[in-house]
């Protein structure tokens, strides 16, 4: 099937930038190759749905506020209440989720064309998303696997806290450009390279 | 005055040389000089004129409390101007001016003001908009005429013209334990916290921490106080649960504990680093905060205490101190209180000569009395300073006898040779924060001081911003206050004379006979007699007194002149000080530009929402206006061609043969679960869950009080799930609107809500040829009538992509909207535009989306204004009478049933002129003021298909007035024409072309 | 301000949109009692202390909270999700 279009456009430029000459504080990749999925539970099928993400992926998500797990490319992490991304590379996400959960245990939305993976690695992850969001980056506040839902502004964005130095963002695909600027103006004090 | 650069001591690196320009003179300075000190080192007192009398002023303070020497910084064509020069780090190439004054800083016409004292006292703009004739003039005339002088004249600096080119940016930060402020007591505080474990912000607004310790003339465990503090807070900054901030000035406490604060990344420099932003805007949540602000040094008000040369004692101090500056040759003090003579012995050390120190209380320790002695310097007792004599600068003052009980003023003059006065009236607290966080505060009698309230979020207050005048006990209450834990840090030992930290409760010296003004607020030009001039024109409390007067209403928030000010009305009320009460401090303690709080959205103030399209669009021509935050073409444009000629292009060729336009942004809400259909059937007037699948149906929704919300066509792809429109500007609200019934009305519906308006991309294909173009690139489905009939859907591929189209139509022909993953948005757009080449296919922008759907009398939200109802619609066919709905309560309330109300009904223009949106309805033929206005245009354009300027509009009993002549008239766009009334429905009224 | 989300933690207010008084008590649907209506869609206390309202985590997990205000104050002394406690009776004005 033909590419999908990345809704980054000519704002997506590979190389060095900001004050790069300082070093490189900071790596922005999109993710475009992964399918992104919302799985929500009803009241008392929480346990249920989890089983059924752990059997699609491999990935056993603790029944805790935010909580999640991420294994190479595969995530999960819940972000509402019974409300969980299930992120993966294999193309048929969605149906092996449709598969293993029928609608007395919950929902299936594909959400893949609707939002930008973008993935922020670096040492100044940190210092740079806590600009623009107002939440708390620190691995006390936001271990490793974790998810969270909030906004900078009118962009709304799942977050998802893949090792000490390494988030993945979730954003809308129609503020995904806007956003992106904005994530370059927010790193370029600390230099970034785009790949 | 002849201040000076002492030959040694400072903080400044006396190796380097920075060079920069003060009213276009070039001057240099030292490395850790601020604009103040190295002004003063170069001789220079005269710092700017005051805001209404112009009368020449010096630097007064040597930090935030700064109400004269306020300068305009020049970055080219930027000004920023009202920058305190006692806290502005020079740098190579630093472009300063002062503020105030024509044509020169030396030569100022409009000191001429000064003789204009008695009309420019308090009140004054109150007097002149209301007040008296004064020759020919009347009442609010006087006011006219003064005010071209009057706003030339008063005021600080000129704000640029030229656009901020730097950028700012924001950071949310968390934190245990935030300590605003490093003096004794915040190193210790925060010391005691970090000790702990907990995570710890230390803000200090200045470039190096220290506090009061940089200008101390004590000995810390034995080592100079400015050495000690400067390793303990690098140790601090060390600790990896620290973080410590310099430069970084805390000017507002909110609830839940939320600070804001600026710190100055980059202003400071004479480059900066590519990408670091000039200011960066803190937000700061805390679980505690520890509020080690220290105390501002207040004056004591005398009659012609406002010339350049008349400074806060520990101002002099600090210029000494922390700079190598001698802020005179012969300095005198003038002091109610001990704490004059500790700056006279940091002074001393540091070089200075004293000559003489006034002090209005007869008795003095033999601390006192010791310093002054080796300091040389003469003790006048019982004194006080009553007048000064000046040219642009403190040449001398006179001294007369002070009964510190009575006030009273008497014996002969005596005058001393000095140029520069260091005046101590006491010790304030800075409460500012712990007042912004809430509470009042509460009065002192010892320190003749307001203390911090009491605290009613988790805040305290430490040091000597909590009363703890004297550096022991300031140590010893930072290293409480910082932790509840009994491991407190080991106090340093301190080697200093004990000091009384009470002053006399003198504020004023008010001599029988006066000839000069005395001034309380400096920046305002507020004298003490202005503050007596409101009292006897009745203004005594404090909120009006500030208000009446301006007193305390300057850049400094009054940081000198709230005590002396609230004292003096309390003495001429006859009442003490927490009687006459205190105002409520607000944010920000000290300035803010505008730029920081915007932060990171500076220069571009809101996210730009596009369609997977976008790109297509404008390589294509298309003119873009914002809806919302959308960017959506409006026309795509050729040459030559105006607006109104390219929409008319557009819908033309819609009507005669197909066009396509970009429909991704209206809202689309996923709808999933069993209860799904008896949801929609709850919140829609009509019915849902008889919806068969692989339909759609146009719904419509009101609000609980009847009035229409939005509409939209909602698609059933299976028993369960749902694909919901809404209209783009109403998306987002109507998913709140849904969430809410779901969660706070309804819970036990098992119905899940997703927004999917970012997953499809929509594209409408409209005319007669929409079907041939569909059948010319759709694959896997049939697109006949009969397998996708009207408000049918299917599913099929265009080229290998998976769409989703629905036959319907706003634009009233035979139409389709194709869907597809947003992803494929432009794939599928361009092969339909190639599938449509045989057919001239036209893409159209919103301009003739909207022309196509007033022709059709089709409503949006210029008609959903939330005062319509669907009666007022000619919706009422939507209404079930089978089902209770959202509104069905209220719908028929006898206000939404009144006959005078405004229905839909078109216009067609009888003079051929445009008419404009906007425009009253009116039965008068002549333009004039529409007093009988009936009715109001929504909408409005050129109607290609009717030939004709068309309008739909909402007029007093709409039906009836069908085929009647009416005048829409816009008299400040200069319109005014004949319309005929006629049905909304204007062309095509049987509908006969969409089921074609 | 801050809201403590029961979901997310502690969150700006920012975050969050006021979605009204969550004392009043939605009429039968199917009532026609314009009295009770009117009660529901217009009718406001405005008490000085402890309020109870819905706040909506619009730009967090988009879950409607009840929110116990002090209107005097702003101190927020509990938060709860509405389904929860709409669900279990405890919505409208049964706290």
């Amino acid at each position: 099937m033909a590419e999908p279009q990345s809704p980054l456009g000519h704002t997506f430029v590979p190389g060095d930038h900001g004050n790069s000459a300082g070093g490189i504080g900071l790596v922005l990749t999109e993710r475009s190759d992964v399918s992104i999925v919302q799985v929500t539970a009803w009241r008392g099928t929480i346990p249920a749905i989890l089983t059924a993400i752990g059997d699609v992926t491999g990935l056993n998500v603790p029944d805790k506020p935010g909580a999640g797990r991420s294994a190479g490319e595969k995530s999960a992490f819940g972000f509402a209440p019974g409300r969980y991304f299930v992120v993966s590379p294999s193309a048929d996400l969605e149906d092996r989720l449709r598969k293993a959960i029928p609608l007395e245990t919950g929902t299936i939305v594909d959400l893949t064309h609707g939002r930008s993976a973008i993935r922020v690695k670096g040492p100044w992850s940190e210092w740079v998303l806590s600009k623009l969001f107002a939440i708390d980056f620190s691995e006390h506040g936001f271990p490793v696997g974790f998810g969270r839902a909030t906004l900078h502004h009118d962009i709304h964005a799942n977050i998802q806290r893949i090792d000490a130095e390494t988030f993945d963002l979730y954003v809308f695909r129609t503020f995904a450009r806007s956003f992106w600027q904005t994530l370059g103006h927010a790193a370029a004090e600390v230099g970034y390279r785009v790949e | 005055m002849t201040a000076s650069r002492l030959p040694k001591g400072g903080r400044i690196d006396r190796a380097r040389t920075v060079r920069f320009t003060f009213d276009g003179k070039a001057y240099s300075g030292h490395p850790g000089d601020t604009l103040a000190s190295a002004l003063l080192a170069n001789g220079v007192t005269l710092f700017g004129r005051s805001f209404k009398y112009h009368r020449p002023r010096g630097v007064f303070a040597a930090g935030s409390d700064e109400p004269n020497a306020l300068v305009t910084v020049l970055n080219g064509d930027v000004r920023e101007p009202n920058v305190r020069a006692t806290e502005l780090e020079i740098h190579d190439g630093l472009v300063t001016e002062s503020q105030n004054r024509f044509p020169s800083l030396e030569h100022d016409v409009m000191a001429i003001n000064q003789l204009a004292g008695p009309i420019l006292s308090a009140g004054f703009y109150y007097k002149t908009f209301m007040g008296p004739a004064i020759g020919p003039l009347r009442s609010t005339k006087v006011w006219m005429f003064f005010e071209k002088f009057i706003r030339r004249a008063a005021g600080l600096g000129r704000a640029g013209i030229a656009a901020d080119p730097d950028h700012y940016e924001r950071m949310n930060a968390f934190c245990d334990v935030l300590v605003v402020g490093t003096g004794p007591a915040g190193l210790l505080a925060a010391e005691a916290a970090a000790e702990t474990g907990a995570q710890v912000i230390i803000a200090e607004e200045r470039p190096v921490a220290g506090g009061a310790l940089l200008a101390s003339a004590e000995l810390i465990d034995g080592r100079n106080a400015a050495v000690w503090a400067r390793e303990k807070a690098a140790a601090l900054a060390g600790r990896a649960n620290v973080r410590f901030l310099t430069r970084t000035s805390v000017w507002g406490y909110y609830d839940g504990n939320v600070l804001t604060a600026i710190e100055h990344v980059s202003d400071f420099k004479p480059n900066r680093t590519k990408g670091q932003p000039r200011q960066r805007h803190w937000v700061i949540r805390t679980g505690k905060t520890i509020l080690a602000t220290g105390a501002f040094e207040r004056p004591i008000v005398f009659p012609g205490n406002d010339c350049p040369g008349v400074m806060l004692a520990d101002a002099v101090r600090r210029y000494a101190v922390e700079y190598g500056v001698a802020a005179g040759t012969n300095v005198t003090l003038f002091t109610n209180n001990d704490s004059a003579y500790e700056a006279a012995r940091a002074m001393a050390q540091a070089g200075v000569n004293i000559v003489a120190i006034v002090d209005v209380r007869a008795d003095v320790s033999g601390a006192c009395i010791e310093i002054a002695s080796a300091a040389g310097a003469e003790l006048v007792l019982g004194h006080a300073v009553t007048g000064t004599h000046a040219g642009k600068t403190l040449s001398s003052i006179t001294v007369q006898h002070f009964n510190a009980q009575t006030g009273h003023v008497s014996g002969a003059a005596r005058e001393i040779k000095t140029d520069c006065l260091g005046v101590s009236g006491g010790w304030s607290p800075a409460i500012h924060l712990a007042s912004q966080a809430g509470g009042k505060p509460e009065w002192d009698e010892d320190l003749q001081a307001f203390l911090p309230p009491e605290a009613n979020q988790n805040w305290v207050t430490a040091g000597s911003a909590a009363g703890y005048m004297d550096t022991v006990s300031v140590f010893s209450d930072g290293a409480t206050k910082g932790t509840s834990s009994k491991t407190k840090p080991k106090l340093p030992a301190v080697d200093a004379p004990m000091f009384d930290a009470s002053p006399a409760p003198v504020f004023e010296i008010e001599p029988a006979a006066k000839s000069q003004k005395a001034f309380v607020d400096f920046q305002h030009d507020v004298t003490a007699d202005d503050i007596r001039l409101a009292y006897r024109e009745g203004f005594h409390s404090v909120e009006h007194l500030k208000r009446y007067t301006t007193l305390g209403m300057a850049t400094d928030q009054g940081k000198t002149s709230n005590i002396p000010g609230l004292a003096i009305m309390a003495d001429v009320r006859g009442i003490t000080i927490p009687e006459a009460g205190t105002t409520r401090f607000r944010p920000p303690f000290t300035p803010v530009s505008f730029g920081a709080i915007a932060g990171e959205r500076y220069g571009d103030l809101r996210p730009h929402r596009l369609t997977p399209m976008h790109d297509w669009h404008l390589a294509n021509s298309a003119r873009t206006y914002e809806a919302g935050l959308w960017h959506r073409p409006m026309i795509y444009g050729s040459h030559g061609e105006t607006v109104e000629q390219a929409y008319v292009r557009e819908a033309r060729a819609v009507r005669q043969s197909v066009g396509i336009v970009d429909v991704s942004t209206l809202g689309k809400i996923d709808i999933q679960g069993p209860d799904a259909g008896e949801f929609l059937d709850r919140v829609y007037t009509n019915m849902f869950s008889t919806l068969p699948v692989g339909k759609a149906r146009y719904g419509l929704m009101l609000r609980e009080d009847g009035i229409v919300y939005d509409d939209g066509t909602t698609w059933r792809l299976s028993e369960t799930q749902f694909l919901m429109t809404t209209t783009t500007a109403n998306a987002g609200n109507v998913m709140q609107h849904l969430e809410f019934y779901l969660d706070c009305v309804w819970p036990d519906l098992r119905v899940h809500l997703t927004s999917v308006t970012d997953v499809w991309a929509g594209t409408a294909v409209s005319g007669p040829k929409a079907r041939a173009v569909l059948e010319a690139c759709v694959t896997g489905t049939g697109v006949d009538n009969a397998t996708l009939p009207f408000m049918g859907i299917v599913h099929g591929f265009i080229g290998d992509v998976p769409v989703m189209i629905c036959r319907l139509s706003f634009s009233g022909e035979l139409a389709y909207e194709v869907y597809c993953g947003a992803g494929y948005g432009t794939q599928v757009w361009e092969a339909l535009l190639e599938a449509g080449k045989p057919f001239d296919i036209m893409p159209y922008g919103l301009e003739a989306l909207g022309t196509l759907r007033i022709e059709k009398g089709h409503v949006t939200g210029a008609e959903i204004d939330g005062r319509t109802t669907a009666h007022d619609l000619h919706l009422d066919w939507m209404l079930s009478k089978k089902k209770p709905y959202i509104g069905s309560g209220m719908k028929d309330r006898a206000g939404l049933n009144d006959e005078n109300r405004l229905s839909l009904v078109g216009l067609i223009s009888l003079d051929n002129q445009s008419i404009n949106g906007g425009s009253h309805i009116v039965s008068d033929a002549a333009p004039r003021e529409p007093a009988d206005s009936f009715g109001h245009v929504t909408a409005a354009c050129y109607s290609p298909a009717l030939g004709k300027y068309i309008a739909l509009a909402l007029v007093k009993h709409g039906t009836s007035m069908i085929g009647n002549r009416a005048y829409a008239t816009d008299l400040l766009r200069g319109k005014h024409g004949a319309v005929e009334i006629v049905s909304h429905h204007m062309f095509d009224p049987e509908g006969s072309r969409m089921h074609g | 301000m801050i809201i403590k989300c029961p979901y997310c933690g502690p969150r700006d207010v920012i975050e969050f949109t006021y979605q009204g008084d969550a004392t009043r008590q939605r009429p039968d649907p199917a009532s026609s009692d314009q009295a009770a209506w009117n009660a529901y869609v217009y009718e406001r206390a405005n008490p000085m202390g402890a309020h109870r309202e819905f706040w909506l985590h619009s730009g967090g997990c988009r879950q409607h909270l009840i929110v116990t205000r002090d209107m005097a104050t702003h101190v927020i002394s509990s938060v709860g999700l509405a389904r929860d406690a709409v669900a279990a009776g405890k919505g409208g004005d049964r706290p």
